[in-house]
């Protein structure tokens, strides 16, 4: 997914279509470039978030500007490939949103009359067809392209000699806006929102030009109207697309977020490395290094591999990596102390492989190799699905290890995931929700699912939680225990199930009243409990993820409940790039 | 104009596919219901669409962020009827609009009739009129609107789509439309009688092989994937990507097979048969007049036929679905109905087992060679 905005009016466009593409960030965010047109064409191109870099938009003059916010998935994200693209003679800019399906054919036909491309990017192709068939005319130019195209497009287009925005869709949203003076375009209406709310939704086929005092919309060649719609929604609403907080969006489509990291993992010969690798060591920070304790417990016994699993901020402390393959996880792949784990990784001739979410961001840079989580966008600050997706890597690791005897496991793991979505928490809810402390116990690998847990109460509803394995409880916070201090606590068939509810049975026993996570049908925990919340009896490694969901609602509820600016929480930041 | 659609229900009787989505979310030929009305609606240039989610709204709202279309979303946090539902969106109707029920299909063109009418009501010929709104029209207008009569007066139903003003506003405060449109009638605001090109409503689970059948027919051939050798594919047939057909397997359209299939050797897709996401179907087994959901596996030297499999279940090898016909009781009314099989989500079947006319609960498990027929409810094992 990617957003293009565009503007032609009587405002310096530069500034405005910065701020339109700072409201697309949420299509993505790892590169960025805007193009004016003032007697000629002027682009400037940039890696990394918006919101991050300033840009320096001195050269770009004019009232006519188009630009882009890019999330590549595949190709690199670097300058060359940001958007917009130009054509040879760089009189003629284009902004892409879609897939071009036959850009191969196209580009081959095109290097063979001469065109020079200078990008890796289907849109490129665009640019170049556009000089090809351009006499002066920029919509004819357009409308003679897209004849072209298969697949899906949502395009703008600029020409030197041409004081005209051609705008063109077909499978990608596209939106125009009228003002006084001044026609936008973009992805959709949350960059019009700031300057208009009449809006026209163009439709499959339709190519449009825009000049400050209309627009013509074209379908088939000939003209035709289409109808003025107004807004009045405001810009939050329409990028949740209905979800009351991004959180719940993003836990939403964690079913989604797992299958397509699997699906992207397939094949992927890079997974083979934690195969050959004596030993590994995992670096992280946060929900990260909660996902990374996770992959110990599942590569050890079902793997049989030795793993260390280190906090990236304490990774320099410690003694050096002497051979070992180091996994450096980031969900945003610019957090200080992971890169720093990396450095000091490649210092002493250890080989790297980074996980992350972002394309292009520095930690595949400095890493050997990448695998990426297919999550999209995160804009929570508390990370859900991506942490699924890490789990996902993680899990794909581990059936690599075991000559893919879990394949099936995972393919339909997201089934569990999407069930525990609508699991049902409000006494959990309430009992939590008058609590000022509160802990999350578990053993084996719910061990760490148990931390994440806590972190995600305590990251969004500020409520004191704190996660332990169940053994440790004894060895001290067991003096904490009262009739106020809810636990949640996970109890799973396998080898922890017998001491886990003995473990229960001695907290309840000090009154603290207690939220135990079990399977479907298990009333011997129910019974034990005060509430009982049942996840699928899937195999053990799902359990780890739909646990996991169910705690990440559990949080979200609970803060939901106590009014708690959930997306943005007090004191942090999505990523932390300072050590 | 704006459209109103409600997709706040549940859809009781549609048990047990009901469970984990709400009716408008129940696919067919792959693609939810509600799906079909907002493209409809798209095709007659209604941009402005309103959805007033509920039960299960989640659901809903991430589907809508699938398609290109932008859709306003109003919640209904009480189910406290459908006339509760749309004053929840009173707010944000400006001018004329239509109301749509989110869980029926109705096509392109019954859309163009009514959008060009005023106080108006799309109708339909149904020839069991006692589960619907049967309507009392003269001259054109209806009379009166009689929500699910023990005697119907006639067979001309109310699809449950209108054209209104926005003066109905004011007759929500009765909790059901038809009493509104009632009020509304009464209060002296004719309403015209406007009958439907195409319209489908599926009451009962079963009703769903109907409407798949009917959706089917305008399914967009496309063929990704890959198929072995001495594959027979017939008639309008769409496969999705990343989808494997076994070697000698004939598929007949109008069919549907989505992405990352893996249909074994030797198999037959029969007509009318939709086949979701990730199914694997194993070598010697036939399928028609069926609607499977996403990640099913059907085992080897099945025959399932006039069924409705839902997300997630395993049918180990050998199953049959046999059609027959018996009475069920559904929300406390006695219903016959010939059909296979409804199953729901992950249902766990061993081999020899045969689904005689039944409706499977979610989560059931069944051990070998059991014959079931009736209603299984939710969780139950048979072993």
């Amino acid at each position: 997914m990617c957003g293009i905005v565009g503007y032609i009016g009587w405002r310096d466009a530069a500034p405005l279509i910065i701020e339109g593409l700072r409201r697309l960030e949420y299509r993505g965010y790892d590169s960025f470039g805007v193009a004016t047109e003032n007697g000629d064409i002027r682009v400037v191109k940039k890696t990394g978030r918006i919101s991050d870099n300033h840009l320096d938009l001195s050269a770009l003059s004019g009232t006519i500007g188009i630009g882009h916010t890019r999330w590549a998935t595949h190709g690199v994200p670097n300058e060359q490939n940001a958007h917009p693209h130009t054509d040879c003679t760089g009189a003629i800019a284009v902004v892409h949103n879609g897939i071009i399906e036959n850009y191969a054919v196209l580009r081959r036909k095109l290097t063979e009359k001469g065109h020079h491309f200078r990008s890796e990017t289907d849109t490129e192709v665009i640019a170049h067809l556009i000089e090809e068939y351009y006499t002066g005319d920029l919509l004819a130019a357009v409308t003679e392209t897209v004849r072209h195209l298969e697949g899906s497009y949502a395009i703008l287009a600029l020409a030197k000699d041409d004081p005209r925005i051609v705008a063109a869709r077909r499978s990608s949203p596209l939106v125009l806006g009228i003002g006084d003076g001044e026609m936008l375009c973009a992805s959709d209406v949350t960059p019009l929102l700031d300057h208009t709310e009449r809006v026209t939704f163009l439709e499959d086929g339709d190519i449009a030009a825009l000049t400050p005092a209309r627009i013509d919309v074209y379908h088939d060649g000939i003209p035709v109207e289409r109808q003025v719609d107004h807004i009045t929604w405001s810009v939050d609403d329409a990028k949740k697309g209905g979800f009351t907080h991004y959180m719940l969006k993003e836990i939403y489509e964690q079913p989604q977020a797992f299958y397509n990291t699997i699906k992207g993992l397939e094949g992927d010969s890079r997974l083979a490395m934690v195969r050959i690798a004596p030993e590994l060591t995992v670096a992280a920070c946060g929900t990260s290094y909660h996902a990374a304790l996770i992959f110990r417990y599942l590569a050890e016994y079902y793997g049989r591999k030795r793993v260390n699993v280190e906090l990236a901020s304490e990774f320099k402390y410690y003694a050096p990596p002497i051979r070992e393959l180091v996994i450096a996880v980031s969900q945003s792949g610019e957090t200080a102390d992971t890169l720093a784990a990396i450095d000091q990784a490649k210092a002493h001739n250890c080989p790297a492989l980074a996980i992350t979410n972002v394309l292009g961001s520095t930690i595949t840079r400095k890493a050997d190799w990448t695998l990426f989580m297919c999550a999209g966008p995160e804009i929570s600050v508390a990370a859900t699905k991506s942490f699924t997706a890490q789990l996902a890597v993680f899990m794909a690791m581990v059936n690599t290890m075991c000559d893919r005897q879990f394949d099936d496991v995972l393919v339909h793991a997201h089934c569990s995931i999407e069930r525990v979505l609508s699991s049902e928490l409000g006494k959990a809810v309430a009992l939590i929700s008058g609590a000022e402390e509160m802990f999350y116990v578990g053993r084996g690998v719910f061990y760490p699912v148990a931390l994440e847990g806590a972190l995600k109460m305590k990251e969004i509803s500020y409520i004191h939680a704190e996660g332990y394995a169940a053994g440790e409880l004894k060895h001290g916070p067991f003096a904490l225990l009262s009739p106020e201090t809810p636990v949640v606590a996970i109890c799973m068939p396998g080898r922890t199930y017998g001491v886990m509810l003995s473990n229960i049975k001695e907290m309840k026993a000090r009154g603290a009243p207690i939220i135990g996570i079990g399977v479907e049908g298990d009333t011997e925990v129910e019974h034990v409990v005060d509430i009982f919340i049942p996840v699928p009896d899937d195999h053990p490694m799902v359990r780890v993820l739909t646990v996991s969901v169910v705690l990440q609602l559990l949080a979200y509820r609970t803060a939901c409940a106590l009014n708690r600016d959930i997306d943005k929480p007090r004191n942090l930041a999505k990523s932390v790039t300072v050590e | 104009m704006q459209a109103v659609i409600l997709a706040a229900g549940e859809g009781k009787r549609l048990r047990p596919l009901t469970h984990t989505m709400p009716k408008a979310m129940v696919p067919v030929a792959n693609r939810p219901i509600l799906e079909y009305i907002i493209r409809a609606l798209e095709k007659n240039g209604i941009r402005e669409i309103i959805v007033v989610v509920g039960y299960k709204k989640e659901h809903v709202i991430r589907h809508l962020n699938t398609l290109d279309v932008p859709v306003r979303v109003v919640v209904q946090e009480k189910q406290l009827g459908t006339a509760h539902a749309l004053a929840c969106a009173a707010p944000l109707i400006t001018g004329d609009f239509l109301l749509l029920p989110g869980d029926n299909y109705v096509d392109t063109a019954s859309i163009a009739r009514i959008m060009r009418e005023k106080n108006a009501v799309l109708t339909w010929e149904h020839p069991h009129p006692s589960n619907f709104g049967v309507l009392v029209i003269k001259d054109g207008l209806v009379k009166e609107v009689i929500e699910k009569p023990q005697e119907a007066p006639g067979f001309t139903v109310s699809t449950g789509i209108f054209s209104l003003d926005p003066s109905f506003l004011r007759y929500l405060e009765e909790t059901e439309i038809p009493d509104a449109v009632n009020r509304m009638i009464r209060a002296g605001t004719p309403l015209k009688a406007v009958a439907a090109a195409d319209w489908q409503d599926a009451v009962y689970p079963w009703d769903l092989l109907k409407l798949n059948a009917a959706l089917l027919r305008d399914v967009r051939q496309e063929r990704a994937g890959r198929s072995g050798p001495g594959v027979v594919i017939r008639g309008r047939v769409s496969i999705g990507k990343g989808t494997t057909i076994g070697p000698n397997t004939t598929i007949m359209g109008p069919a549907v097979i989505g992405d990352d299939c893996d249909i074994g050797a030797n198999c037959v897709v029969m007509p009318e048969t939709s086949i979701g996401a990730r199914v694997r179907v194993e070598p010697f087994t036939m399928i028609g007049q069926s609607v499977v959901l996403d990640d099913v596996n059907i085992g080897s030297h099945s025959r399932i036929t006039e069924a409705v499999v839902g997300t997630g279940s395993h049918l180990g090898d050998h199953a049959t679905t046999f059609p027959t016909k018996t009475i069920f009781s559904i929300e406390r009314e006695m219903i016959g109905a010939k059909f296979g099989a409804i199953i729901g989500d992950q249902m766990r079947s061993a081999p020899f087992c045969i689904f005689r006319n039944c409706i499977v609960g979610n989560d059931v498990v069944i051990d070998d060679g059991k014959t079931i027929y009736g209603e299984i409810p939710d969780g139950a094992k048979l072993l």
